[in-house]
């Protein structure tokens, strides 16, 4: 007895000191989703406070240079260097992702665990309303909203909340039922715990995990949604830059300058690529069962 | 079956309704006064109220929206402001490219996901499946209007083969508008065939495991032919109900597609409509959309009901 006491207890601080050795070898996508993110959010961030060139400073003496030792990613059309561009666009992108994102948690995560409390036939009305938001894609809100609101980083944000609300509602409102369903619930209920009590208390932090992995989807889904608007120009406005609108710049300079849209948009690949793949193992991780089935 | 499509097309109606209240409202609550919008801050008040007058802005939101949804009902959409054209028109034109584009993307994402979600789930275990959850993972990952630049770079300016940009209609020559399609089909295929796919592999993967697998095996059916066979059908479902949320990205792809490679349909009319501000042209555009995206709902739903026999049965006995 005491014997296998002292085992556990070994295996405890063991697993705890080889956590991340042991989760790196569950799930791989989650060390390379970390790496990529990691990578894009250090260089956005060290952009607030240094980079290579003036991102500003336009020279058109130096336009559309390859890229070379003095400007590692070339120029822009305007003699701007590319890198400095990339690194303050970045800013745009992940702060309406991040602020999006954060609306689309928050509120969904509350209409759905609201959802799953009242009774069926809030059920059914909530599941018809929240199906009319799901299919009302960000970009046709965001274009409906940029005709009144004129374009800009607002209607973006409005439109990518605008559907995240509803997909992230949907996709917590099952899993909360089911827990609302177990025996530990029914007993706080007996204990004359009050509704919020066992919502916020009791359901949310065992529907945690999904909303975790839905949360990481969405920031990969929202960087999309902003770099398409920002391309549309609907999005970021002069003089704010976004990777979407260095791409919407380079556009008809694709067959002079190919660097000057392959790489921008590369960037915006890693980090899509980066926040599905910390999603996707963050689901392995978390909940093996629950794996890919996230949304957006 | 037929009850399951008529509820699914009332349903449709009914969600047709409410999203054409959330498109009319978007437009109003926000940005105030929408003759000031469609002519800018320095009209005079005369012209405003011309304005006005001519697009019914001075009656209330109400019988604004009852004008507005007769009008859809009639087939009357009224005329534009600055493109002095008729809506309803101009709208039923620019129709064709759009729906070639998004039913010919879905005709090619759909069998291709399937193949490759099945392939790759029969060799899951090995190198050759996980491989194409990666390509697949990074097919995600791209924006469909960077890949739209790639191709362009690539078959258009490199290898000369395709036209970039242009749009034949194909009552006018097939092959011509066979050729200025390939780029934007594919474009806007790949996303939603990237995603379809890890549908279908996650979904095989849990099928192979299923007793009916046994038995199909046991019957004398190879793995491939009863994946095939049966695997493969069961498989096709999480598609129809996933599919909701990818035919508006799908729809959305379209409106950036169509603006990269310069297709005239009702995308790039949004998108110049939105430049413009022409609200009244932004809001039957918005409910056009809605209804192609509902209506592709509606066939995802009788797919759902044909492919999976427990819904048809369980539904027809109600």
């Amino acid at each position: 007895m005491k014997d296998s006491d002292a085992s556990t207890n070994v295996n405890e601080t063991q697993s705890a000191r080889n956590f991340l050795i042991r989760s790196a070898k569950k799930s791989p996508q989650l060390i390379l989703g970390i790496a990529l993110t990691g990578f894009v959010v250090t260089i956005t961030v060290v952009s607030f406070f240094w980079t290579p060139w003036d991102p500003i400073n336009i020279n058109v003496e130096k336009r559309l240079l390859s890229p070379s030792f003095s400007h590692w990613f070339g120029t822009d059309r305007l003699g701007r260097d590319l890198l400095s561009q990339i690194m303050v666009g970045g800013q745009n992108t992940l702060y309406v992702t991040l602020v999006s994102t954060l609306i689309g948690v928050v509120f969904g995560t509350s209409l759905g665990l609201a959802a799953a409390g009242s009774g069926p036939r809030w059920g059914v009305i909530f599941t018809r309303i929240s199906d009319i938001g799901i299919a009302l894609p960000s970009i046709l809100i965001a274009l409906v909203l940029a005709t009144t609101l004129g374009p800009g980083r607002l209607s973006v944000i409005v439109a990518i909340s605008f559907w995240f609300v509803p997909v992230t509602a949907r996709v917590v409102v099952g899993p909360a039922r089911q827990i609302l369903s177990l025996d530990f619930v029914e007993a706080a209920m007996t204990h004359g715990r009050s509704r919020m009590y066992i919502l916020f208390r009791q359901v949310l932090p065992n529907i945690a995990p999904i909303v975790i992995v839905q949360t990481s989807m969405m920031l990969a889904a929202g960087i999309l949604i902003e770099a398409s608007l920002s391309f549309l120009g609907v999005g970021a406005q002069p003089p704010t830059t976004s990777w979407g609108k260095i791409l919407m710049d380079s556009q008809s300079l694709v067959q002079e300058a190919p660097y000057y849209t392959l790489l921008p948009g590369s960037f915006v690949v890693i980090t899509v690529l980066g926040f599905n793949l910390l999603g996707d193992g963050l689901a392995v991780l978390l909940d093996p069962q629950q794996s890919q089935k996230g949304v957006a | 079956m037929i009850r399951i499509f008529f509820r699914s097309f009332i349903l449709m109606i009914a969600s047709a309704f409410a999203g054409s209240v959330v498109i009319f409202v978007l437009l109003r609550m926000v940005g105030g006064d929408i003759a000031t919008i469609m002519l800018g801050t320095k009209a005079t008040p005369e012209s405003l109220a011309i304005l006005r007058e001519a697009f019914g802005l001075n009656r209330s939101w109400v019988e604004q929206y009852l004008s507005w949804i007769g009008g859809v009902f009639r087939g009357d959409l009224g005329e534009a402001y600055t493109g002095q054209y008729v809506i309803g028109t101009e709208i039923a034109q620019r129709l064709e490219p759009t729906l070639i584009l998004t039913f010919g993307s879905l005709f090619i994402a759909i069998p291709s996901a399937l193949i490759i979600g099945v392939y790759s789930a029969m060799n899951f275990k090995r190198w050759r499946g996980a491989s194409v959850d990666a390509v697949a993972q990074v097919g995600l990952a791209i924006p469909q209007f960077f890949l739209a630049l790639v191709f362009v770079l690539v078959f258009a300016v490199h290898l000369g083969w395709l036209p970039a940009t242009g749009y034949v209609s194909v009552f006018i020559d097939p092959l011509v508008a066979l050729r200025s399609m390939v780029l934007p089909i594919a474009t806007l295929s790949l996303g939603i065939t990237a995603v379809f796919t890890r549908f279908v592999r996650t979904s095989m993967i849990e099928q192979m495991n299923e007793d009916y697998m046994r038995t199909a095996k046991a019957k004398g059916h190879t793995v491939r032919s009863a994946a095939i066979v049966h695997g493969l059908r069961n498989s096709a479902i999480p598609l129809t109900t996933t599919g909701v949320l990818q035919i508006g990205a799908l729809i959305a792809g379209s409106v950036v597609v169509e603006n990269v490679f310069g297709i005239p349909g009702i995308g790039r009319l949004l998108l110049t409509s939105v430049m413009t501000r022409e609200a009244i042209t932004v809001q039957s555009l918005a409910l056009v959309i809605l209804l192609i995206i509902l209506s592709m709902n509606l066939l995802m739903d009788v797919l759902y009901g044909l492919l999976d026999p427990r819904i048809r049965h369980k539904e027809g006995r109600k």
